[in-house]
């Protein structure tokens, strides 16, 4: 079947399966920065936002998203927002392997875009459906906060 | 001088991981590429007799589906380890009898995802099902019941002959004799249980057949020579028609030590002269990839009165599952990575390590050592209470201190004779004065509810830095028009920031900035051999070979400007991109590129090897502060330090990562995961929906030190730092339990059920 | 990958149960889809009902609350309507639901229709005396969520269509907590309880003690109840509290699995029915909702 939906920011039309998720759909996209860890909706390396909440996409249908926006790291790219999430990131040291880092960075997208003066705790819940075996989730929560001091409502 | 070494320079994959870029294996789709799917058994032990697959076949886009008659029984071990391997050749690509519940049965390969899933369940196969073996005990009883009948070409296994994988029992002294002079002699066993590795990115590799008719192969792996070697023995076709490529990958910590997929892709991508690619699903990584070894220790300490050590005994009982990869090694690293912390006169150490039909076990971060390390620092803990003594002083009287030897080094080497090993570098007295003052050690805070109780426990481990006599690899340094070099190593960049810290040692060894370093590493066409990423060995090992490459192009460098400017090579000054020489003149590097290259007409460029016949042991000291709920059982850490040795530290902000990160997956082996087995060999929680690993709100206030020493014989006095800090959270946080409760889990995870369990024996006893 | 043949989008209830008895062959309806894509169950095709009208949240002018079953997780954590009932009760079981990624898309009506006996977001609501609203082509049907689990996975629902639960104004005035006991920070519940307290004249009324995950389904510990209703909240009610605690513990009709021993399971329902009750207790006493944590 082929759905139309707004994929980062453009009308397009996908090719998809009734069954697939939305995952598979993005990545035949070339939505790269989508990846897969588990399909079961608990590592979040495949987080989107979908009408600009995040999702886990490999448990959202695809079909699902006919008529809605998705947004994923690669429509993300020239957002002052999600820059500086990416240099705090990349200067705190918290990508080691990086397979979890678009994931964690749409989620932190979407937590700083509803609340500019998250404290340790909120951080935390927003990254809570983010799994990383690599950095025990120090650096990634210090980035995001430092992030959060920049928007003026350091916590 | 130069400063790249000790600064944290930005790592040198990040801003592209942090984009998002397709960088991983499964980021690159050869156009006309097949989808593999395995079907695995559902009986833990029975014969294949007959596969059908003409009703697959017939599935719109199904294209091939193989089984053991499709291919040759070549013996092999998917272990990835030096040759010859110490792991027994037990293994061929597709069985003529499963061993587990998911072993293969059959592989097929199709258009489509979807069509090979259809496919997956319309192949009928008929088994013969066998009694299967899955207590670790009875396998070892058992010789009516042999898991492998096919013996062992090498002999590592008993294979043919028992279920034993792997023996061993090597002694110091004479325990037996030393433990009847003690004054107290403490005995009790510990249970430790099977956990994944769970790196995020799933196992996953794509083959193809390349122009000049090469297989190339693009894998997440730690090992791409040891893999294009074993490709080689598998496939039997000659190395030289191989190139395996690693791109960026997801997270290894051991399970991708190992041969898992790529046989699968690179046999189909021969024969269909098509590109084929695999990926594990979370299931399968739980169900059918690698597993840490689950053991049962029993430890049997001697002490005099004054708390001295006099023998210990470690008796380990190990399940290695279906197959023995990496059984003899892991279990050997148990008692040799760990009972030299204590330099006792006379220490035993005894492995009997079983082939059961369980999902198979192999590497993981640590190796062995955590099993180990969580018995003998619980142990020191009884042996504190039992003698009435401070278990802090305990362990500041016995534990090894510089200048050292470690005797059980020498006779236990990578499956062989070892080297002895001396401690020339240890800051573990100070780790532990800087870890107690942090945790507020003998000053127990009060505990948050009513209904809570609070403690503290602390654990020392030591590790090694990659295998003495072993381990080696190589770089290759060229420079180039403009003074950058390309810096080519076969090491293996899994995450951990190798890549960016071999690239400082480079920029620091030749005077130039960081960002002048291009390198490339692991891929088997292009770099130098290099073991791979494994046995915490990359910084000091084949760090070693790229401070040695980048000192002789330096030397080369030195020796044209020498003849250049009439002076003597050895005073030149290589630093901050220039080179300059006593009298005050200079040439920037690039300026020395251009005049190596065309005035000299030569390319400046080095390859070196190293090795090191030493192992120097990285050091830990780990502190836990838990709430324990003493109705539910539940633990709650609220705050864990680690205080580590690593040598010089190149990069602080990595090394403090690796910490940080092994902490994460000691926590969760001491609290959360467990992969369980049951009696019939079968997986209860093949997810991550039962799988517990940590996620940011289970993670306690983390405070880590690293304090530096300069280890003489490692690069810029740099050891290991890897695999350390994941020895010592179990145990300090099982001991804070029994510190907070009064009871002791001997059974790691400590779940709220076990806990409370142990809470209620007690109050009945 | 779920293997279906056909995705279709209903407009309404009745448009979603009519599709749904269309056929050919098996169909289920699929709201946010997290609990049908992790496990796909073996059906020809699904009726999607996100945007068949089912996602509202309203207050009545008499204060009950009615919650569309399509109404995401993340909805109930956040909305006022929900945050201000009951003290933030259900919104506090939300939370709790998943994790934030999942409570994006999961539906209340997900939650309850999926009928685990762990559903998160039963305990809570059967506490606060709820009542589903289920939808037939030609008529809808009311009745209590206590009575709408008929198993493990099984509700009464047959081909109809949950289309969200309605809360009493009186609830919504009642104390209320509840609690999951888990082996980590986010996980599947190895017990839950939920205790909801109302208050007449100084005397416990509409005591509403409920249990997920400790039987094939949600349930209310109706002794535990009626030992302490009428109880004098100003008294020391330590020994009743625990009283209470045990008997409820006495109601519930756990497994063992690999997750936990039946006996650990009933054990905690003691434990945490026993706690709840007396924060809910010294709530009342400072007069009011002291919040769901």
């Amino acid at each position: 079947m082929t759905i139309e939906l707004i994929l980062d920011g453009k009308r397009t039309a996908l090719e998809i399966l009734p069954g697939q998720n939305l995952l598979q759909a993005l990545r035949g996209a070339s939505r790269f920065s989508v990846k897969l860890g588990c399909e079961t909706g608990d590592c979040g390396s495949c987080t989107v936002l979908l009408d600009g909440e995040p999702v886990n996409s490999c448990v959202v249908a695809a079909a699902r998203a006919a008529g809605r926006s998705v947004t994923t790291l690669e429509g993300l790219l020239g957002d002052p927002l999600m820059q500086r999430l990416q240099r705090e990131l990349v200067d705190k040291g918290a990508v080691q392997c990086g397979y979890c880092s678009p994931g964690m960075l749409i989620s932190l997208y979407a937590l700083l875009k509803q609340d500019e003066a998250p404290t340790d705790r909120d951080v935390r819940e927003a990254l809570s459906g983010n799994l990383c075996r690599c950095t025990g989730y120090v650096k990634p929560v210090e980035a995001a906060l430092a992030v959060a001091a920049t928007l003026g409502g350091a916590s | 001088m130069n400063k790249v070494v000790g600064t944290n320079v930005t790592k040198i994959d990040a801003v592209k991981l942090a984009r998002g870029e397709p960088v991983f294996t499964d980021d690159h789709r050869p156009p006309g590429m097949l989808y593999a799917k395995v079907l695995r058994s559902p009986h833990a032990h029975a014969r294949i007799l007959e596969v059908d697959a003409t009703a697959a076949l017939a599935v719109d886009g199904v294209v091939d589906v193989i089984w053991h008659r499709d291919t040759r029984p070549i013996l092999h071990t998917r272990a990835g380890q030096s040759y010859p391997e110490p792991s027994p050749y037990d293994t061929v690509m597709m069985p003529e009898k499963a061993r587990f519940i998911g072993d293969r049965v059959a592989v097929v390969a199709a258009e489509t995802l979807i069509a090979a899933e259809r496919a997956l369940d319309l192949i009928e196969v008929k088994y013969e099902v066998l009694e299967a073996v899955t207590d670790m005990d009875e396998a070892l009883r058992r010789t009516d019941l042999l898991i492998h009948e096919t013996p062992d070409p090498r002999g590592i296994s008993q294979a043919g002959r028992s279920n034993l994988a792997a023996h061993i029992d090597k002694q110091v002294g004479d325990v037996d004799a030393a433990l009847k002079t003690c004054d107290l002699v403490v005995e009790r066993t510990y249970f430790l249980p099977k956990v994944q590795a769970s790196h995020i990115e799933p196992h996953v590799s794509m083959a193809w057949v390349d122009e000049d008719d090469r297989l190339i192969v693009r894998t997440s792996t730690q090992i791409p020579f040891h893999l294009r070697r074993m490709l080689a023995r598998i496939l039997e076709i000659p190395e030289a028609r191989i190139r395996v490529i690693k791109p960026r990958v997801g997270g290894g910590f051991g399970d991708k030590q190992e041969l898992v997929v790529e046989d699968l892709v690179s046999f189909l991508a021969l024969r269909l002269r098509r590109p084929v690619r695999l990926e594990f699903t979370r299931h399968e990584e739980l169900v059918a990839a690698r597993l840490r070894h689950s053991q049962r220790i029993v430890m049997t300490t001697g002490v005099m009165k004054d708390g001295t050590i006099v023998a210990n005994r470690m008796h380990v009982t190990a399940d290695t599952g279906a197959y023995g990869s990496h059984a003899l090694t892991v279990q050997g690293n148990t008692g040799q990575k760990v009972l030299p912390m204590y330099p006792a006169k006379n220490i035993h150490f005894i492995v009997d390590c079983a082939y059961t039909n369980n999902p198979i076990s192999g590497a993981f971060r640590g190796y062995g050592a955590p099993q180990g390390c969580f018995a003998l620092e619980c142990h020191i803990d009884e042996v504190a209470r039992e003698l009435g003594m401070d278990r802090l002083e305990l362990r500041k009287k016995n534990h090894i201190r510089l200048g050292d030897t470690d005797p059980l080094s020498a006779k236990l080497g990578e499956g062989k004779e070892g080297l002895v090993r001396v401690v020339h570098s240890t800051s573990l007295e100070e780790c532990i004065v800087r870890g107690c003052e942090a945790i507020g050690w003998g000053d127990k805070r009060p505990p948050t509810q009513p209904y809570f109780k609070r403690g503290l426990g602390m654990a020392l481990a030591m590790q090694g830095s990659g295998i003495a006599g072993v381990d080696w690899g190589g770089a290759t340094v060229k420079l180039n028009d403009d003074g950058s070099v390309n810096l080519t190593v076969g090491a293996t960049d899994i995450g951990q920031g190798s890549d960016t810290v071999l690239a400082q040692l480079c920029a620091e060894e030749l005077g130039i900035p960081y960002d002048k370093v291009l390198i490339l590493s692991s891929d088997t066409d292009f770099t130098p051999f290099d073991v791979g990423a494994y046995a915490s060995s990359t910084t000091y090992v084949s760090g070693g070979a790229v401070v040695k490459a980048a000192r002789r192009l330096r030397e080369q460098l030195a020796g044209l400007l020498g003849t250049k400017w009439e002076c003597d090579p050895g005073d030149l000054v290589f630093s901050e991109g220039s080179v300059t020489e006593p009298r005050g003149r200079s040439m920037t590097m690039q300026d020395v590129a251009l005049f190596a290259l065309y005035e000299a007409k030569i390319q400046p460029m080095a390859t070196e090897s190293h090795m090191s016949n030493e192992s120097p042991p990285p050091f830990a000291a780990q502190f836990a502060d838990v709430e324990v709920d003493t109705e539910t059982g539940q633990v709650f850490v609220r705050k864990f330090v680690s205080a580590v040795d690593c040598g010089t530290v190149v990069h602080p902000r990595l090394a403090e990562g690796q910490v940080e990160g092994a902490v994460a997956q000691g926590l969760g082996y001491a609290l959360w995961e467990e992969v369980l087995v049951d009696r019939a060999g079968k997986v209860l929680n093949p997810h991550f929906l039962d799988y517990k690993i940590a996620t940011a709100l289970d993670m306690p206030e983390l405070v880590t030190f690293l304090v530096e020493t300069s280890e003489p014989s490692g690069p810029y006095g740099a050891k290991a730092a890897g695999e350390v800090p994941i020895d010592g959270p179990a145990p300090a946080i099982v001991n804070a339990i029994c510190d907070a409760v009064g009871v002791r889990c001997y059974r790691i995870p400590a779940t709220p059920e076990r806990v409370w369990r142990a809470m209620k024996e007690q109050e009945s006893s | 990958m779920w293997d279906l043949k056909e995705y279709r989008y209903a407009s309404s209830p009745e448009d979603a149960v009519a599709l749904l008895r269309k056929g050919p062959g098996r169909g289920m309806f699929i709201a946010g889809g997290t609990d049908l894509l992790l496990f796909p169950p073996a059906c020809d095709f699904v009726v999607d009902v996100s945007r068949a009208g089912i996602d509202r949240l309203a207050a009545t002018p008499d204060g009950d609350l009615f919650l569309g079953a399509a109404a995401t997780l993340h909805t109930l954590t956040t909305d006022p309507l929900v945050t201000g009932f009951a003290g933030g009760a259900v919104s506090h079981a939300a939370a709790h639901c998943g994790n934030r990624p999942v409570r994006s898309t999961a539906t209340l009506g997900g939650n309850l229709c999926n009928a685990l006996p762990s559903a998160d977001m039963a305990p809570v609501l059967i506490a606060l005396d709820a009542t589903c609203y289920i939808a037939d082509v030609d008529n809808q049907e009311s009745i209590p969520l206590v009575d709408f689990f008929t198993g493990p996975r099984r509700t009464v629902l047959g081909d109809r269509l949950l289309v969200g639960v309605a809360l009493p104004a009186e609830a919504g005035r009642r104390v209320c907590r509840s609690r999951k006991l888990t082996r980590s920070a986010e996980d599947i519940s190895l017990v839950q309880v939920a205790v909801a307290l109302g208050m007449e004249g100084g005397r416990l009324d509409q005591v509403r003690i409920a249990l997920g995950a400790v039987a094939p389904v949600p349930l209310r510990a109706g002794l535990a109840e009626t030992a302490l209703t009428d109880l004098d909240y100003h008294s020391d009610c330590t020994a009743a509290v625990a009283d209470a605690a045990e008997i409820a513990a006495g109601e519930c009709d756990p497994i063992s699995d690999h997750r936990a021993s039946a006996e650990y399971r009933r054990d905690m329902v003691r434990v945490l029915t026993g706690r709840l009750i007396a924060e809910c207790l010294d709530d009342l006493r400072r007069g009011g909702n002291g919040g769901a944590a």
